[in-house]
């Protein structure tokens, strides 16, 4: 894990009508694979349910491959947007979601001039290719990422 | 305005068919508490709020609530794709099919189909987003619910993550009601 923070108190969360304050804390976010996986970047909001363990994304091509990543830095741009939502000041998260974004647009060109475009404006092919199929609610038999 | 990705959020990829568990699954697609309810409860809401966190915070969720409702409707399509006529009338989908064929409604569990009634737009600040922490607790509890009902990880993996979203939403919603709160709204 690239930002871990063992260090953190979650006491605060059990006390009823304690006041919800999020700690600044420079080590508080997670990476994007590990942020992606479990559905939160924010290390000490992470609320796990029950046992359960969060599923384990496993790509099974090169497209797969070069799409998880595209997700998971979507993902982590998402979840630090609504952050910085509230605290724009907040110097340290402003530059891992601009850092994300940089890495977001790598991995988006790498998987776009292969497979396709994701938005509209992606890429310059020879044909009108975004109508092609798979569509993200596609199912092509279970092998797909979409 | 809107831009389409062409992705989900978190990957479905649903192997097994599971008609019963599509029948569930569809009131987060159309239900009191389900997805489409979110991203338009914080949409409408957003026109009122009264500084640049509100306004964006509201935005931001109702845009990644949309991407939600395809999610769910994803599985929803997925999981009934291949089931015969005969093995959806005998999982209680018969008067879905009847109303709806294989096409996938906003409805809940039960066919009742979407509703604005399902959320208010009170121009309050406090009463919207007290409202808006509410709806993500309630969406969590009926993701739980689901998580017990199934053991196909397929639908497990994309229902925790769903889940854990609503955690991180009720806990910005929470954040911005404390700060509304003291500054006097």
């Amino acid at each position: 894990m690239l930002f871990n923070n063992q260090d953190f108190d979650f006491s605060f969360f059990e006390i009823p009508g304690n006041d919800f304050k999020l700690e600044i804390d420079r080590n508080k976010f997670v990476n994007p694979e590990e942020g992606f996986q479990r559905g939160n970047m924010i290390c000490n909001e992470y609320e796990p349910y029950k046992n359960y363990n969060d599923l384990r994304l496993i790509p099974k091509s090169d497209r797969e491959q070069k799409l998880l990543k595209v997700m998971e830095y979507s993902f982590a741009i998402t979840d630090l947007n609504l952050y910085l939502d509230l605290h724009p000041e907040d110097k340290e998260a402003y530059r891992l979601y601009q850092k994300y974004i940089e890495e977001g647009k790598k991995a988006t060109k790498e998987f776009t001039r292969v497979y396709g475009p994701i938005v509209m404006t992606d890429g310059s092919y020879a044909n009108y290719e975004w109508i092609n199929n798979p569509w993200p609610w596609d199912d092509l038999g279970g092998n797909l990422y979409v | 305005m809107f831009k389409y990705v062409k992705h989900t959020n978190y990957p479905i990829d649903i192997k097994k068919k599971d008609l019963k568990m599509a029948k569930y699954l569809l009131t987060q697609f159309g239900g009191a508490n389900g997805e489409l309810g979110a991203a338009m409860r914080y949409f409408s809401q957003k026109f009122n709020m009264p500084d640049e966190k509100g306004k964006a915070l509201l935005n931001d969720i109702a845009t990644e609530e949309l991407g939600h409702c395809e999610m769910i409707a994803t599985m929803v399509h997925q999981l009934t794709k291949d089931a015969t006529v005969e093995e959806m009338q005998n999982c209680g989908l018969g008067s879905l099919f009847t109303e709806h064929g294989k096409g996938v409604y906003p409805s809940d569990s039960n066919g009742v189909p979407f509703s604005v009634t399902y959320f208010a737009v009170t121009g309050d600040v406090l009463a919207d987003i007290s409202e808006d922490m509410a709806a993500e607790q309630k969406a969590r509890a009926i993701y739980e619910n689901l998580i017990e009902m199934t053991d196909d990880e397929d639908l497990i993996g994309p229902l925790l993550w769903l889940r854990q979203r609503e955690v991180v939403h009720f806990n910005r919603f929470k954040e911005l009601y404390d700060y509304y709160k003291k500054l006097g709204y």
